[in-house]
């Protein structure tokens, strides 16, 4: 966004769009397993993501746009996960919060759970961690903000 | 009187006993009758030649605890969910982990897993190798399909 020096704001109708998504991001209330509970911690008040506009967890899909995967992702699960991921609105996006998620971390040799969630839907931020910090989550959603305002570095 | 294999104490005085699987059930309920009216758990065992079946039984107003053991060899143990009924899904889940099959049960199926799924995970012979997926069909009903590629 530019700012001209007479006051006028000028910037492109992209940009703005951009801005504004990035801005209210509504995660979806989806804690799966112990990284849920970190998941918790940045919505209240001493980690308040309201300060980076994801407000308050939706309990319906239909109502945010942002799925934060908190937890093991099982075998028997991961069609559901995937249901819920189809009944989001677009634009949407996913975080892959813990190594569970992103590989299957300390289940990476069982029957039972499905080796990184990117196999069942695409994952836009991968924050690692076992459980990662609340802190780690916040950056997390502060580069998918900067990745929605097309800025992220690469 | 029910024959008791063996009987020891665990360091925490919890008495440990080990039954034929014949007397098992006489021997559960004549123990539910001395008090023990809460079925803790029930476990299972994998020996490769063959299975131990584990009841933890709870004396609620005494607070004691009791172990009663069996073993099987044909993977068919006689089932107590007519004494207890929370033995229902405690006896259904040995069977979808290990393969035990129990004699008596009024719906012996999959507790966890769909039916479709070949093998049992807990078993010592179980293939990881040969990787399964579980799918979902439009009515929500589970089924199991298999990694196409050579899994790992």
């Amino acid at each position: 966004m530019k700012s001209g020096e007479g006051g006028a704001l000028t910037t492109t109708v992209d940009k703005a769009m951009e801005w504004a998504r990035s801005n209210s991001l509504w995660p979806l209330t989806f804690g799966l397993a112990c990284c849920a509970i970190e998941m918790m911690a940045i919505q209240a008040s001493n980690l308040d993501i309201s300060r980076f506009g994801s407000e308050i967890f939706r309990n319906s899909p239909r109502q945010s746009d942002l799925m934060i995967v908190s937890g093991t992702v099982t075998k028997k699960m991961a069609p559901r996960l995937r249901r819920i991921y189809d009944e989001m609105p677009y634009p949407k996006y996913v975080i892959a919060m813990g190594v569970c998620v992103i590989q299957g971390g300390p289940y990476h040799m069982g029957y039972s759970v499905v080796l990184g969630v990117d196999r069942v839907v695409p994952v836009d931020v991968y924050v690692p961690g076992c459980p990662p910090t609340p802190e780690a989550l916040t950056y997390g959603i502060m580069l998918l903000q900067k990745k929605i305002r097309n800025e992220a570095d690469r | 009187m029910i024959e008791i294999l063996e009987e020891t104490k665990g360091k925490d005085g919890r008495r440990n006993i080990r039954v034929a699987k014949e007397n098992l059930v006489a021997l559960i309920a004549e123990l539910k009758s001395q008090g023990y009216d809460h079925l803790s758990l029930i476990t299972g065992i994998d020996k490769k030649d063959k299975l131990e079946v584990v009841y933890h039984l709870h004396n609620v107003k005494e607070n004691q605890y009791i172990v009663v053991r069996t073993e099987t060899s044909d993977e068919r143990v006689p089932s107590i969910s007519s004494l207890y009924p929370s033995a229902n899904w405690e006896e259904r889940e040995q069977y979808d982990m290990l393969g035990l099959v129990f004699e008596g049960h009024p719906n012996m199926k999959r507790l966890f897993l769909p039916e479709s799924w070949v093998g049992h995970p807990l078993r010592k012979n179980y293939d990881l190798s040969k990787v399964q997926y579980v799918n979902m069909d439009e009515d929500g009903n589970d089924y199991a399909t298999f990694d196409p590629g050579d899994g790992w």
